[in-house]
């Protein structure tokens, strides 16, 4: 009975590191705000009671023997005893500190009068008890983010925490490394001694500023300077302060862990006074506390006056980028407490820090568990909306948690080191799908979509943004999708979806309702789940017209909105698109324009900044060339195919570093370059002497410029936009458009193309078929006689010279524009003027 | 061997204790610390592998099955051959401790030898878990060789006493070799298998085991259904070595602790210890404290394998007699038999970004309801008597709504639990689609037929981890039968069968077999090389198909490639000439016009 939730604990004996090998689950030390740290709070009324300085050994006994009800009061010696088993395993030199106490309560005097006492030592470690108290002292009262803050960033923390009653204080490793990395070397390597100084420290604060304040506050440490991967845990990382990252796969339910229990004596009536696990056990008092009973064996426990806390055994699993080809993920306990108890769900990514443990298995002696006390849990993504992630573009402040990986600066280093380079950006292109031979300038296209432009946003609301469009266009068997799959797999956030399959709802966000609790739930489309990444887009042309629809807001202003089950939200959706579509017909037809290729809607084309077509083209030279390449995949090592190119993994860390800190702003040069580009293009589209009025380039082109402009920079690491930076964006949306704007009966390239679908020659030829016509019909025809037939129509028509290459369809069209004007009247197959 | 103060075979932990103590002593002699030997090995692999392969003792360890394993005596050395199907993490254990002034291991051990109270003066240490299952879908003819499996018979019987004993202590009831298949969910999938199976076929299997198999392994049990898996504890060695799905052979100790059976507790931290283990109880999972381990490729299952060169003329008399035997087969149908040849011979032999080059996958149409009964259950069986791991699927509606193809993470047992696509490299997977009916598809139909897709054109296959999935490559030889082109499973060829005769095959020769078998697994493994002119002369030809014919993709040139190299192999030659060349395109002229 009094054992009650340890019987794995053999080694009962005086507590020594390797105690908590064994120290089964009931120990969790970490365990914040039991009971008995309350106490604490009233300790300086008490101190007297138990400052006895001068026998460093006494104390030593006091507190080797576990607390009895035989005690009459509760000593503070038992007081600190209780304070929860993360100390036990260094209940003795704990004692020490409290010496501090009884220094005055002066608060300048932090350590100097410590200086008498003979320096104490944490059995097995280098850490003298006084000194690392002064220090933590020290780093709370005087840390400070800037020198300019009067009062420490911790102390300004404390006072909040007393304002709102809090139970614990988030101390920032990251700070405890900056100020003193001493303190934070000590603090990783022997945690459960230090966290205990620490909360002590924290304690005798907080009694000093409010000596009233009942709550035990505990010291939570997070962000450590290196994260370790769970595959990576070993023997020699146990008793150490972690940090993991991982998906929460499963959490226990709550379990109630007894922290105080109360007996009564059968015979008397008497109730013992609380007492406390010590390490995982209840000493169940074998006589009556009652000097005048003092019945044996008469003590029973009383549930109702015991004192438990939450605890919960929560599972965590590597993220799949963790784990290695062709292996599976490994997982790992953790042990919560209080408020740590449902933090986190299954599902939700975590950035936990805690001491990691090993504890012996009944089943056999010589095998170990091992789990995680949780001291800090940090979600990395709070839901899937507002994630915190590595394509961030504005929010350059704040760490990341990539910064805090070891050997980031090195990284960082190499990073740099490569950008310098002069070919860095043929080398990029060359390392891009390395396997897909030729399509050099789509290549060139897709780097700049994944490094992207910035996004700005004017101080009126009004916000460009930064995302580069592409569609690709292309014949069959032309490897566009595995473009596409290959920018899924590098784009940091990348959705692939195939447009065949995405209704509307998997495109964007839609309203479920929650099967077994009947709430409604906002599930996001691939759009909204690639916020900040890329959406690839597979058959793009086979897309449902409502799917497609909602990408015209989301391709211009970024959002999606969502008006359903009363539930009317505006989520953003900051990202690229990569389409490919293939043409209508089964190939692409030269003679037809893109928009007639293709069949989408001009208005969602004209928001693509980059349109490149991928004909198959029936060209010896680069049929000779996919053989090659096709006889060399086969015959040939594939390693040796791939020459001078980055690996997967450095060009994905060289986009995400330039999208996280490059944000490059035009020069003077290049903007003067882009505006005599932008007015030499529109100057194109104006030959002399020629009524025909051909739009080269509209504003969106601009914006596209400055966008490829920004990306070009941002590849080179460049904060400025220069002036080659612009040349070649100009040169990328010619190519581009050279492709696909090209007006195939004059050779020039037609924005009209592109934005009506309709090049302007096509358009003049329309107008002066629709004017032969009438001419034809004010001449042969009657006003209310005799109709004519449509062939005999065509026939005058060809006859005139200006028309000869006229078709029947032609002529349709041109007679509904003349009906519309009611100049006549079709009927089947007669006109009839009125 | 005689002298050594210890037996390999019977008391390997005494190998293990001796160069411990002569390493401890080294080590303290120079004065380092017996944890330096965490995850260093002291000199027990290279003791063992002397013993096992350069003194040839390998072929005396007991292969470790179902039948046997309740009779091998425990800290005895065995081996066991199995696919690693799931990974268990890491287990800490005391790996070194004091005992008086001597240090004393629990390396390859579950409980140590010493009484070990808590002692200060102790090291932990890592070892791996690893879950192996024999592979999926091998076949009965598919043994250990036969002199290990008698050695263990009469190890078995001169030991009978203490065996007995040992049985009795467990307490484990004899039923539980036959409960164990919800343990091994593979197992249970195997089976739907073979209820998928007529079951006059699967008789004729036996049959024709039993017939071919007679003259040489007639010790050999019939091959327990229920097949063993077992928990691989592995010591020292990088993760990089062992990953899923990869067939490896285990010499180690085997070990068998009644006291380690897990009581039946209801205790609130049996979730946080949560194991894993107290799912696989030893007497139905034995454990295995692995010493050596190599990884097995298809050919070392192929028994009693000739050691035979690649010799040209050899070579070339047995791909005449294989092809001999598939035209039989096939209904004297010589086309689809060249074919399927080179299909039996492909394998995956290399990945370019999402592409797997060398795979053939065949698809043989034009079999109605009757012809399949013939000739799909012949050839079924003829591919399960060359092949070592074979598998079929039937698919209809029902199989894909309901099967479960994908791996799957159970996170309740914290366990992989196995769909039938977890297979061992260099499976082959015939998967019968005349029986598909029109029908609807359910969300698992969808997803399965996905997979079954991304399995023949990718060779992946994703395994799911519920809140992710993780692609797993996959090299895998997949046949379809069906009525006309299948859609839903696009196959790198596709041929229209056409059967000329049904004469029923005559039995085999065993020797002939077993010269197919050892051809079919030793050739697919060949490299293969083109030399430069050849290569002009195919990148000429392909240009000029490509200038005819415009719908010719990458595809069908990466189809005629594979095709080219797999002609080579089957004579048993590493570099394409042309005249292997020119059959491919005969080869390739014939099927289209068939497809006409």
């Amino acid at each position: 009975m009094a054992s009650d939730s340890s019987p794995a604990n053999i080694n009962g004996g005086p507590s020594s590191p390797d105690d908590s090998y064994s120290s089964p689950i009931g120990n969790t030390f970490s365990s914040p705000g039991d009971g008995t740290r309350r106490r604490r709070g009233r300790r300086p009324s008490a101190s007297p009671a138990f400052a006895t300085p001068p026998h460093p050994h006494s104390r030593f006994a006091a507190s080797e023997t576990t607390p009895t009800p035989s005690e009459a009061t509760p000593t503070p010696s038992s007081g600190r005893r209780r304070r929860g088993s993360r100390r036990a395993s260094v209940s003795t030199p704990i004692a020490t500190p409290s010496s501090t106490d009884e220094a005055p309560p002066s608060s300048e005097g932090e350590g100097d009068d410590m200086d008498e006492a003979p320096p104490m030592f944490v059995w097995g470690t280098n850490i003298s008890v006084q000194d690392v108290n002064a220090a933590i002292l020290r780093f709370l009262r005087h840390f400070r983010e800037h020198p300019s803050h009067t009062e420490g960033k911790y102390m300004r923390a404390i006072h909040r925490v007393l304002e709102i009653e809090g139970e614990s204080l988030d101390v920032d490793a990251h700070d405890v490394f900056d100020y003193d990395s001493d303190l934070y070397t000590k603090m990783v390597r022997y945690p459960l001694e230090v966290l205990a100084i620490f909360d002590i420290v924290l304690m005798d604060m907080v009694s000093r500023i409010n000596p009233l304040f009942e709550k035990h506050i505990q010291a939570r440490i997070f962000n450590l300077k290196t994260s370790t991967s769970m595959r990576n845990l070993n023997p020699s990382d146990i008793e150490k302060m972690v940090s993991l990252k991982g998906m929460i796969i499963r959490c226990s339910s709550i379990i109630p862990e007894i922290r105080e229990a109360v007996f009564r004596c059968l015979v008397c009536r008497h109730y013992s006074d609380p007492i406390v696990v010590d390490r995982g056990r209840i000493n169940e008092p074998t006589t009556c506390g009652r000097p005048e009973c003092l019945a044996k064996n008469s003590m029973t426990l009383i549930h109702n006056r015991c004192r438990f806390a939450d605890k919960q055994i929560v599972r965590l699993q590597e993220t799949p980028d963790d784990i290695p080809e062709g292996g599976t993920p490994h997982t790992v306990s953790l042990l919560m407490h209080d408020k740590l108890v449902d933090a986190g769900k299954p599902g939700d990514r975590v950035e936990v820090t805690g001491i990691y443990r090993a504890m012996s298995v009944r089943v056999g002696p010589t095998q170990r568990t091992t789990y995680i006390d949780c001291l800090h849990l940090k979600k990395t993504d709070k839901s899937r909306m507002q994630a915190e992630d590595p394509m961030e573009v504005e929010n350059g402040s704040g760490r990341n948690e990539e910064d805090t990986l070891l050997g980031y600066e090195d990284k960082v280093a190499q990073l740099k080191e490569l950008s310098k380079q002069p070919d860095i950006y043929d080398r990029l292109t060359r390392s891009l799908a390395p396997n897909i031979w030729e399509l050099d300038d789509v290549k060139k296209g897709l780097l700049c979509q994944l490094f992207g432009g910035s996004a700005l946003k004017l101080p009126s609301g009004a916000s460009f943004r930064g995302d580069i469009n592409i569609l690709l266009v292309g014949d069959p068997g032309t490897s566009k999708s595995q473009l596409l799959q290959y920018i899924h797999k590098l784009s940091p956030r990348g959705i692939y979806t195939s447009g065949r399959g995405s209704s509307a709802v998997g495109l964007t966000a839609y309203v479920t309702k929650d099967p077994e609790t009947g709430e409604t739930v906002l599930e996001s489309g691939a759009l909204v789940l690639s916020d900040r990444g890329i959406c690839c887009i597979d058959e793009f042309d086979k897309m449902s017209d409502n799917a497609r629809s909602m990408l015209h807001e989301v391709m211009e202003q970024q959002t999606v909105s969502i008006a359903k089950a009363g539930i009317i939200a505006s989520l953003n959706a900051r990202t690229s698109v990569l389409a490919c579509a293939n043409p209508s017909g089964s190939r692409y037809n030269p003679r037809l324009s893109v928009i007639d290729n293709i069949h989408l809607p001009p208005t969602l084309l004209s928001r693509f900044d980059l349109i490149y077509l991928i004909l198959d083209k029936a060209d010896e030279q680069t049929d000779r060339r996919l053989a090659k390449h096709i006889v060399a995949l086969h015959f040939e090592n594939p390693e040796s195919l791939e020459q001078d190119v980055l690996d997967l993994p450095t060009l994905t860390a060289y986009v995400s570093y330039a999208r996280k800190h490059i944000h490059p702003k035009l020069s003077d040069e290049a903007a003067e370059e882009l505006t005599r580009g932008y007015v030499e293009m529109r100057r194109r589209g104006n030959f002399p002497g020629s009524s025909k009025k051909v739009i080269t380039a509209t504003p969106r082109q601009i914006e596209s410029l400055i966008r490829l402009g920004e990306a070009l920079a941002r590849i080179r690491f460049s904060e400025w936009v220069e002036k080659r930076d612009v040349m070649e964006a100009f040169r990328l949306l010619e190519v581009a458009l050279q492709q696909s704007a090209t007006d195939h009966s004059t050779g020039t390239i037609d924005m009209d193309l592109i934005t009506t679908g309709v090049s302007a020659s096509e358009r003049m030829r329309r107008e002066s078929l629709v004017s032969t016509t009438r001419n034809i019909i004010m001449e042969k025809m009657q006003l209310g006689g005799p109709s004519m037939r449509l062939l005999e129509l065509l026939e005058e028509l060809k006859k005139q010279s200006s028309c000869s290459e006229a078709h029947l369809n032609d002529l349709r069209n041109a007679l509904a524009t003349l009906a519309s004007e009611g100049f006549l009247s079709v009927h089947g197959d007669s006109v009839k003027r009125i | 061997m005689v002298g050594l103060p210890y037996d390999f075979m019977a008391n390997p932990l005494g190998a293990v204790r001796l160069t411990f103590e002569k390493a401890m002593a080294a080590a303290e002699a120079s004065g380092s610390d017996p944890a330096n030997f965490d995850g260093k090995d002291w000199g027990v692999a290279d003791l063992f592998r002397q013993f096992l392969f350069d003194n040839g003792g390998l072929s005396q360890v007991p292969v470790l099955n179902s039948t046997n394993f309740k009779r091998v005596q425990p800290n005895t050395l065995v081996r066991f051959r199995g696919m690693i199907q799931d990974m268990l993490g890491n287990e800490l254990y005391v790996g070194v401790y004091k005992e008086g002034p001597n240090w004393r291991t629990n390396k390859f051990m579950d409980v140590s030898q010493f009484p070990m109270g808590s002692r200060p003066d102790m090291r932990v240490w890592e070892r791996r878990l690893l879950y192996c299952v024999p592979v999926p879908g091998q076949n009965s003819w598919v043994e250990p060789s036969s002199e290990a499996v008698i050695n263990c018979y009469r190890n078995g019987t001169s030991q009978q006493r203490e065996k007995r004993q040992r049985d009795d202590n467990t307490a484990t009831d004899p039923m539980e070799l036959h409960v164990s298949d919800d343990e091994f969910q593979g197992s249970s999938s195997n089976k739907k298998l073979r209820e998928g199976e007529l079951p006059f076929e699967s008789s004729k299997a036996q049959d024709f085991v039993s017939e071919s198999a007679c003259s040489s392994v007639s010790m050999v049990p019939t091959f327990d259904k229920d097949s063993l898996p077992c928990l691989v504890k592995i010591y020292d060695s990088p993760e990089s070595d062992l990953k899923l799905n990869d067939v490896f052979e285990f010499v180690g100790v085997f070990t068998f602790d009644p006291e380690l059976v897990v009581k039946d507790d209801t205790d609130e931290f049996s979730d946080l210890c949560d194991d894993v283990l107290a799912n696989l109880p030893p007497s139905k999972v034995p454990r295995l404290h692995c010493l050596i381990h190599r990884k097995l490729a298809v050919h070392d299952f192929i028994s009693n394998s000739p050691v035979m060169e690649v010799k040209p003329h050899l070579v070339k008399q047995i791909r005449e007699s294989v092809l001999g035997h598939l035209t039989a087969v096939l209904g004297n149908d010589g086309l689809a038999a060249h074919f399927m040849l080179l299909h039996l011979l492909s394998r995956v032999n290399g990945r370019v970004d999402t592409l797997a080059v060398g795979k053939l996958s065949l698809n043989l149409t034009c079999f109605n309801k009757e012809s399949v009964s013939v000739f799909g259950n012949q050839l079924t069986l003829a591919i399960m008597n060359l092949l070592p791991f074979t598998h079929r699927i039937p698919l209809t509606v029902d199989y894909l709504n309901s099967a479960s193809l994908a791996p799957k993470k159970d996170y309740q047992l914290n366990r992989l639990v196995t769909g039938v696509l977890q297979l061992a490299e260099g499976s082959h997977l015939t998967i019968d689609e005349t029986q598909l009916k029109a029908g609807t598809l359910n969300s698992v139909g969808v997803e399965n037929a996905r997979l079954l897709k991304n399995l023949m054109q990718l060779q992946k296959v994703e395994y799911d981890f519920k809140y992710y999935k993780m692609e797993m490559a996959a090299d895998v030889q997949l046949l379809i039968l069906s009525e006309g082109k299948s859609n839903i499973l696009p196959a790198d060829l596709v041929l229209p069968f056409q059967p000329s005769s049904v004469d029923s095959t005559e039995p085999v020769a065993t020797e002939a077999l077993e010269a197919w078998r050892w051809y079919l697994v030793t050739l697919r493994l060949l490299p293969n090389s083109i030399d430069p002119e050849l290569q002009k002369v195919i990148e000429d030809d392909l240009v000029a198909a490509r200038q005819a014919d415009r719908t010719l993709s990458s595809q069908d040139f990466s189809r005629l490639l594979t095709m080219g190299r797999l002609m080579s192999l089957s004579y048993g030659e590493t570099s394409l000439s042309l005249e292997h060349w020119q059959m491919v395109k005969e080869l390739e002229r014939l099927r289209r016009e068939r497809l006409k």
